[in-house]
């Protein structure tokens, strides 16, 4: 597995309903990513204001993991975890 | 992974047992599991999390012999095909703070460690139902929430309802009655029983003391002569006594933060300033915890697999980065003199007064209100926008050198305890 650190800022297409939100894909370099499967979610109250993070797959099979601040809601690409 | 209906279904291990009943929560294989959660290509395979040494292992590693402390190059050589992380630690720091937050759902007082807790079930019958039963919904939440697993011992006191969970790892649940516990304990290897270290395991296998049971042939006088103070509590432990409370305060032992280097270095610059760095950290967690340290100590690894560790106590205890700075590059002033690289650098603080307890030195006082005030300050900011954005004289030079993330520069293999 290798670990690509990315911190960029994304546009992300999710679902909010019932109060959880979900990530379902996001836009990356002018490429669509669809989210295959959520595989874990955990929140992060160290700071001022909640980070929301996913680990996500996306159709390549990619492993992306994704955050939401808090406080301004807008989405971060924090790494993505390719094979090999 | 055990999936929710699996739990469900299973039998009821023990049945209900009565008095002070503590629940011990484990998680199964933490920083490995969590590696396996995030990315499913790694379910199944062997995972290593560490950096020089294995700080976690999945069960599928273990089959081949790994076990957390062991050198990397070991592990690679018993296991060609693993997968070795470094790790999250703060990604960790969150599963961790879920599974907790579940606990205290089913217990007033919980005591927390890294990848463990002790939850006091005494009385809570009528709110939660038979402590096994509430110890099943409890495994269940705690998988339905984070995804992972944990293993439940329940028993009369704390070291036994470790003891019980070990037998049933992982996912597993067992409990104890304070009758079975003289059986239960008589077998099991010296290793087994709490405060029983490897020199204290050496010194009693040298004895011919190889069971829990065999250490019953010893007096508390010889115990003590043997172990000092702590060696008293042996003669009850293993007898299955531990009148230990949980305690929900969360008092560390001690506040260890150290890292290696992302390469060995001889560079005094860099080193001053990790030292500094941790050293902040570690300090700002006691203020937090409102605790201040005595005693610091200050540890170095070399490049050669060599270590040194030095410490030394402060004349009045201090939670202040300056005071204690100063003391820590002492010590590294001091111990720092072989002309090889270092590989890692750390602090530990340790021996600590809570504010109740200080005798504060009586013409400083208005000063020290001051810079605690200046202190907490600095910790709002360090809260807000990680610790890396306000950082003083020698970890500046890390500025260049780290990469920096909301708490703070991104260290190699940073310490995770509390």
């Amino acid at each position: 597995m290798r670990l690509e650190r990315l911190d960029e800022a994304i546009a992300v297409r999710a679902d909010f309903q019932g109060g959880v939100v979900t990530p379902l894909a996001f836009r990356r370099h002018g490429r669509e990513h669809r989210i295959t499967r959520i595989n874990a979610r955990w929140l992060d109250r160290s700071g001022r204001h909640p980070h929301f993070y996913f680990s996500v797959t996306v159709e390549s099979g990619d492993v992306y993991q994704l955050r939401l601040q808090g406080a301004d809601l807008v989405w971060h690409a924090d790494s993505v975890s390719l094979e090999g | 992974m055990t999936n929710a209906e699996d739990i469900a279904t299973e039998p009821t291990p023990q049945p209900p047992i009565h008095g002070r009943l503590v629940l011990h929560v484990d998680i199964d294989a933490f920083f490995a599991a969590i590696e396996q959660l995030l990315d499913p290509r790694l379910a199944g395979r062997p995972v290593i999390v560490g950096a020089g040494v294995i700080a976690s292992c999945s069960y599928e590693a273990r089959t081949f012999g790994l076990r957390a402390g062991m050198a990397l190059s070991d592990a690679r050589r018993l296991c060609p095909n693993a997968v070795i992380l470094e790790g999250h630690a703060q990604t960790y720091r969150c599963f961790a703070a879920q599974i907790f937050a579940c606990c205290r759902e089913v217990s007033h007082a919980v005591e927390t460690y890294l990848d463990e807790a002790y939850c006091d079930l005494t009385g809570t019958e009528r709110l939660h139902g038979g402590p096994v039963e509430a110890a099943r919904r409890l495994k269940l939440r705690i998988l339905e929430t984070t995804g992972l697993t944990v293993t439940c011992g329940l028993g009369p006191n704390r070291m036994l309802a470790k003891l019980i969970g070990k037998t049933v790892k992982p996912d597993g649940l067992a409990a104890i009655g304070a009758a079975d516990a003289d059986a239960f304990l008589s077998p099991r290897p010296i290793e087994q029983l709490a405060g029983v270290g490897h020199a204290h395991a050496r010194t009693l296998r040298s004895m011919n003391i190889r069971t829990i049971g065999d250490l019953r042939a010893l007096s508390p006088e010889l115990l003590e002569a043997l172990f000092g103070a702590p060696g008293r509590l042996l003669h009850g432990r293993c007898r299955g006594h531990d009148t230990a409370a949980v305690n929900p305060r969360e008092v560390p032992q001690s506040i260890s933060r150290e890292t290696s280097f992302h390469r060995d270095t001889a560079d005094r610059d860099e080193i001053e300033g990790m030292l500094e760095y941790l050293v902040g950290r570690a300090c700002r967690t006691a203020r937090e915890l409102d605790i201040k340290p005595r005693t610091v100590a200050v540890r170095l690894r070399y490049g050669d697999g060599e270590g040194d560790e030095r410490a030394r106590s402060l004349q009045t205890p201090s939670d202040a980065d300056p005071v204690v700075l100063e003391l820590a590059h002492d010590l590294l002033r001091r111990l720092f003199t072989r002309r090889v690289a270092l590989h890692g650098v750390g602090v530990m603080l340790s021996s600590f007064a809570t504010r109740l307890g200080e005798q504060g030195a009586l013409f400083d006082e208005r000063e020290a209100g001051r810079r605690a005030a200046l202190f907490r300050a600095f910790d709002g900011v360090r809260g807000a926008y990680g610790h890396g954005a306000l950082v003083s004289g020698r970890a500046l030079h890390l500025k260049d050198r780290l990469e920096q993330d909301r708490h703070g520069f991104v260290l190699r293999t940073p310490s995770l305890t509390k």
